[in-house]
């Protein structure tokens, strides 16, 4: 219902928060992790966090909790199979900006029931308002005396594109919707499990977790998350980074060491 | 028993390397062949990025040929005059051909001339083994007498200039076409990920007409310094090689070839060209089939984006 509705551009960028702002308001939300640092070792399959936190809601209207989860921005470049002559071929790829590399909203509720669809907008919660877009596609131009309107070269399929890079993303695991994630444990006490795939990029990641109340955001807690490679793979990584030639040399090194031994180890006498 | 690949960036299950690294060595003993056509696809199969698999598994190649090399050469059964001609056009091919995969990734047509290398390159072959080696067997079969071979050759061989003599393989002939079928051959490491064994056997024994003893082991040779080539420039320009994923690998391949190589001798060779041409011909089928059945997402991510 709400993605099929074309994206208008966000006019205001959502300020970003402080950390467990409104606190001048009563109703506030406060949260931490179990894990603040994920470390991705050879036996890396995967992870498993917990957020934890507490709603203070002296008033009588319920709220709602709903955590996102970001992970570092990551460009994807996309192509589309057409079919021509019978087989099928790539189209030219295009780059897609503003799409990171994880995505996690978990809520109380289905997203479109906790706030209206301007003010998920706004804040940029939920796939659907992600800040997709391909700046290499768009340009301006002046429509029906209008100036500076941004067209797609795209045109028409721009929705299809922008969608399957949610859609793939999701296929992966790496991007997520799960609209009965947040779970109170007591009055007041909530939790939200947040499951990262083998395959998350590392980098920062940012929990923001929003406090909603009549379908407005009434206090906001802001986590940060590391992801990254240590011990025996950072180094793997990082010398096959800074040092490419040489990691190069010794991969080749390796295996005719290996294909040498093993005709020695083998030779029939 | 998942262990997490720090360059492909996936956890896989390690004993399953092991065990598909040794089945590919075993056939790549039974037949004398690299086995990069076979691996490649699986890898990208298990869900490594098909970048990082193609140039990983090379190193595979170079472990298994430098033990078939080692046991040839002690055999006598390696020309390095001829074969060192064709591995100077092969490291000029793996060049050309890690700069031509790194244009076609960023033009997002990558996997499409992989798709079509795999079906025009393993198709041909594989139709060429099997056609002919069947027809040997049912000669056999039949207890008809097998033609004599015509050993002449293309005289367009004799026509080019740089001509050099090759002893031990029994030729006097222009280096040209061996260089050229080196350079091609390194051009398919890069793309395909393969050693090229499969296109260098038949295009040495039946367009130089080599002396056929001396063929595989020269061909292996060639193989080694241009898939050593191609591992060093894909980890240097495209930093795609995983050293565990390929150490893995390496480890199941060394032995099953070993193994397959012993068992080789108890097949008949037009048998086991059988075989190969068969999986060789279904390997092209199955990799090429993606261009004509209509895929189940019509989008899909191109990789290489500028980082």
């Amino acid at each position: 219902m709400i993605a099929a509705l074309p994206p208008p551009p966000p006019a205001v960028e959502a300020p970003a928060p402080e950390r467990s702002a409104g606190t001048t308001r009563q109703v506030r939300v406060a949260a931490a992790m179990t894990d603040a640092r994920i470390r991705v070792d050879s036996s890396f399959s995967g992870a498993s966090i917990v957020l934890y936190g507490a709603v203070f809601n002296p008033t009588d209207a319920p709220t709602d909790v709903v955590v996102v989860v970001r992970g570092p921005d990551a460009p994807v470049r996309l192509v589309k199979k057409t079919r021509n002559m019978g087989v099928w071929l790539n189209s030219r790829p295009v780059l897609f900006e503003g799409a990171p590399g994880f995505y996690l909203t978990a809520s109380t509720r289905p997203l479109g029931d906790i706030a209206d669809f301007g003010q998920l907008r706004r804040l940029g919660v939920g796939v659907d308002h992600l800040r997709i877009n391909a700046p290499q596609e768009s340009r301006t131009v002046t429509r029906y005396g209008v100036r500076d309107v941004v067209v797609s070269r795209l045109g028409e399929d721009y929705l299809d594109w922008r969608r399957a890079v949610i859609r793939l993303r999701e296929a992966a695991a790496l991007y997520d919707t799960d609209s009965d994630g947040v779970e109170f444990v007591d009055k007041g006490l909530f939790r939200a499990v947040i499951d990262l795939p083998a395959v998350a990029p590392t980098g920062q990641y940012s929990a923001e977790v929003w406090l909603f109340q009549d379908g407005e955001p009434v206090s906001v807690s802001n986590l940060t998350l590391t992801v990254e490679k240590v011990g025996f793979e950072r180094d793997i990584f990082e010398f096959a980074h800074n040092r490419p030639w040489t990691y190069g040399v010794l991969c080749v090194l390796l295996a005719a060491f290996t294909g040498l031994v093993a005709s020695r180890v083998f030779r029939r006498d | 028993m998942d262990i997490y690949l720090p360059i492909a960036e996936v956890s896989v299950n390690w004993p399953l390397l092991v065990l598909l690294g040794a089945t590919v060595g075993f056939v790549s003993g039974l037949f004398g062949i690299g086995g990069g056509f076979l691996m490649a696809p699986i890898l990208i199969f298990l869900g490594i990025p098909p970048a990082v698999a193609v140039a990983s598994q090379a190193s595979h190649v170079v472990a298994s040929s430098t033990s078939g090399v080692i046991s040839y050469t002690s055999q006598k059964a390696v020309d390095y005059r001829i074969g060192g001609v064709m591995a100077a056009g092969g490291v000029l091919g793996a060049l050309a051909g890690v700069e031509l995969f790194r244009y076609l990734r960023l033009l997002g047509q990558a996997d499409l001339v992989v798709a079509l290398s795999y079906l025009l390159f393993l198709g041909a072959i594989g139709t060429l083994m099997l056609y002919e080696s069947l027809g040997q067997i049912l000669r056999r079969i039949r207890g008809e007498v097998v033609p004599h071979k015509d050993r002449r050759r293309p005289l367009w061989l004799y026509g080019l200039p740089l001509r050099m003599r090759f002893p031990r393989s029994g030729l006097y002939i222009s280096a040209i076409p061996p260089f050229a079928l080196g350079a091609f051959a390194g051009v398919l490491s890069a793309i395909m990920g393969v050693g090229g064994g499969f296109i260098l056997v038949p295009a040495m024994l039946y367009v130089l007409r080599m002396k056929a003893s001396v063929v595989v082991g020269t061909s292996l040779f060639q193989i080694i310094i241009t898939t050593a080539m191609t591992t060093i420039l894909q980890a240097g320009r495209n930093q795609t090689v995983d050293i565990v994923l390929s150490t893995i690998l390496l480890l199941g391949g060394v032995v099953g070839a070993q193994y397959g190589a012993r068992w080789s001798g108890r097949f008949r060779a037009e048998e086991l060209r059988a075989v190969l041409g068969l999986i060789v011909l279904l390997v092209g089928i199955q990799m090429g089939l993606e261009l004509f059945v209509r895929p189940s997402d019509l989008f899909a991510f191109a990789p290489g984006v500028a980082q």
